[in-house]
């Protein structure tokens, strides 16, 4: 079903340079969600109780990246000291990676609006490296994802939505506060981490 | 109705029927092939099935290059190397299968290493990573349940790093699967009743499944009604033909249906109930499969009523979910005749598996791929209750 939004694209699409202006703005907008997945990543690895425990079991320095193919955003991370890092934009030699195959495939997983067992199910999903890895890098995602997304959301990306609790309300709010502060110190995806 | 989006591809070429190996050498032509390395193992050699592929060869300018019948219960990254060496030696320039899963597998792995895209077969595991056409591949199964001759995956065994090795890829279809009756006589009944079951925990996960289409839907249906007429027709009298072929091709079905929609929590089970347990794969899903299908009845309780009718329950008449659990109850009452039949275990401690097991196949079972799969959320907990209640 086409939204107000597509029909009003629609409008524009035989301008041109509108269909580069719309890839450009696809890239820029995955870009900074996945900064702010990286950011909230960091922020629960620290804060959220069953993503320490799952990264736990994570061997130290295990690299993993989420991005777009063909040429585009990406972001690799390492679990360290049992919490995880943000290496930076781009693959890093990432042991297990989650790539979608374009950008129009990642925009609802990443906006929130489909749920990334969703995706596998669509083909729109690549997993490089090992099974059991991936495994585990969908469990770590899903709850990073129970701590940024809200309830509603929630109910529609998750095969088993959380209850609503009050204790994971504030946690939620906290792993937000950390992830505004992780944001903002890098002017909003624009810097390299140190 | 429809899903939004789904995909589906099948490159297999199907001979299926009686003398269909005779068709091997024409089949062999047109892929523009002439000496066949045949892939085997020690049993299927002694059951003299091969002497059935020799005779189809006889009045042919096609040759069969080598016969490699050591191929392991589970194949290994150093038996596909050393049947690569062996295929470059004998000058063969293609493959033909002749067996289970394992001789599938290594035959897809040695074929791998052929494509020379890397050194090192780790770098290749994962889904669409191998990008090369590989050596023709063609089949001939030797049971009927693993569906191997019409998917897109190989498990290859990392003897260095202890591994399993998942191959995911268009690549590693076969270009030929060959269903001849002759082939699958010899099983016995509970070998029968096991990898039966297999197919039709196949057909039955894949018509559940998240990534489910109308197309895998059409070959699940049908598997699913081979099996309920014929699986124990077959395990009760090896020799009877037509029930041997009917399963031959709901095995081919159910691989193809789970091939483009993938399976769920049973096997992400049964995976994991070999690895730990050493149970058999086939009888592992037999008696998690109504287990499986309770766990996911919340969430599909409306393609598992679909199945019931298939399964030969009545239909039309009750309401989905109660329609879902007669599906259950009929899965259970063709495992209870089975058991009659074949003596398959009906419950995991029958099958060698003891209690302290189950934590440790459960934290395997929630790293299986085929979870994601599933239409219902597994957890740990989640996979060790279902594990202590087929216990």
């Amino acid at each position: 079903m086409e939204t107000a939004l597509g029909k009003g694209f629609r409008k524009f699409r035989g301008l041109p340079w509108t269909l580069k202006l719309c890839s450009w703005g696809k890239y820029r907008y995955l870009d900074f969600l996945l900064s702010v997945l990286a950011a909230a990543f960091e922020a629960a690895s620290v804060r959220v109780p069953e993503l320490r425990e799952e990264l736990a079991s994570w061997e130290e320095g295990r690299t993993f990246a989420l991005g777009v193919l063909p040429k585009g955003p990406a972001i690799t991370l390492v679990r360290e000291d049992g919490r995880v890092r943000y290496l930076g934009k781009g693959l890093r030699s990432p042991r297990v990676s989650f790539l979608f195959k374009n950008l129009d495939a990642a925009l609802p997983v990443f906006s929130g609006l489909m749920g990334s067992h969703h995706a596998v199910a669509e083909s729109r999903i690549l997993v490089n490296g090992s099974i059991s890895g991936a495994m585990e890098l969908s469990r770590a995602l899903i709850s990073v994802e129970t701590h940024l997304f809200p309830g509603f959301i929630l109910k529609r990306i998750l095969k088993r939505p959380p209850p609503f609790d009050i204790r994971r309300l504030i946690l939620r709010g906290k792993v937000w506060g950390a992830v505004a502060g992780i944001l903002v110190r890098r002017g909003f995806g624009r810097k390299t981490p140190p | 109705m429809l899903p939004a989006y789904y995909q589906f591809y099948c490159p297999v070429k199907i001979l299926s029927g009686d003398n269909a190996l005779g068709y091997i050498p024409f089949e062999m032509t047109l892929l523009g092939v002439s000496r066949a390395m045949v892939v085997t193992d020690r049993g299927v050699a002694g059951a003299g099935l091969l002497s059935f592929l020799e005779a189809a060869f006889a009045d042919s300018d096609r040759r069969i290059g080598h016969v490699f019948d050591e191929v392991p219960v589970d194949s290994s990254n150093r038996v596909a190397n050393g049947l690569a060496d062996l295929f470059r030696e004998r000058k063969c320039d293609c493959f033909i299968a002749v067996g289970g899963g394992s001789a599938i597998d290594t035959a897809k792995g040695a074929a791998i290493v052929l494509s020379g895209e890397t050194n090192d077969l780790l770098d290749l595991q994962g889904a669409e990573r191998i990008r090369k056409d590989l050596t023709p591949l063609i089949v001939v199964p030797t049971t009927a349940g693993t569906g191997s001759e019409a998917t897109r995956v190989a498990v290859i065994f990392n003897e260095e790093n202890n591994v399993k090795m998942s191959f995911v890829s268009d690549k590693l279809y076969p270009r030929v699967a060959v269903l001849d009756p002759r082939m699958t006589l010899t099983m016995p009944p509970r070998i029968t009743a096991s990898t039966g079951m297999d197919a039709l925990t196949h057909a039955v996960e894949a018509y559940l499944s998240v990534q489910k289409n109308p197309l895998s839907d059409a070959f699940a249906l049908l598997a699913v009604d081979l099996v309920r007429r014929f699986l124990v027709r077959a395990a009760e009298d090896g020799r009877d033909r037509e029930a041997r072929f009917a399963m031959a091709n709901a095995a081919l079905f159910g691989g193809i249906a789970f091939s483009n929609s993938m399976v769920g929590v049973v096997h992400a089970l049964a995976h994991a109930a070999g690895a730990v347990g050493h149970v058999p794969h086939g009888t592992a899903n037999a008696l998690l499969l109504p287990w499986g299908m309770e766990h996911n009845l919340g969430v599909s309780a409306k393609p598992m009523a679909e199945l019931s009718f298939h399964l030969g329950g009545a239909s039309g008449f009750l309401d989905p979910r109660e329609q879902a659990e007669s599906a259950i109850s009929l899965v259970r009452n063709l495992l209870l005749k089975l058991n009659r039949v074949s003596g398959i275990p009906l419950r995991l401690r029958d099958a060698g598996v003891g209690e302290d097991l189950l934590p440790a196949i459960a934290q395997t079972a929630i790293n299986d791929g085929t979870i994601l799969y599933n239409p219902g959320e597994v957890t740990y907990e989640d996979a060790l209750g279902i594990l202590q209640k087929a216990f």
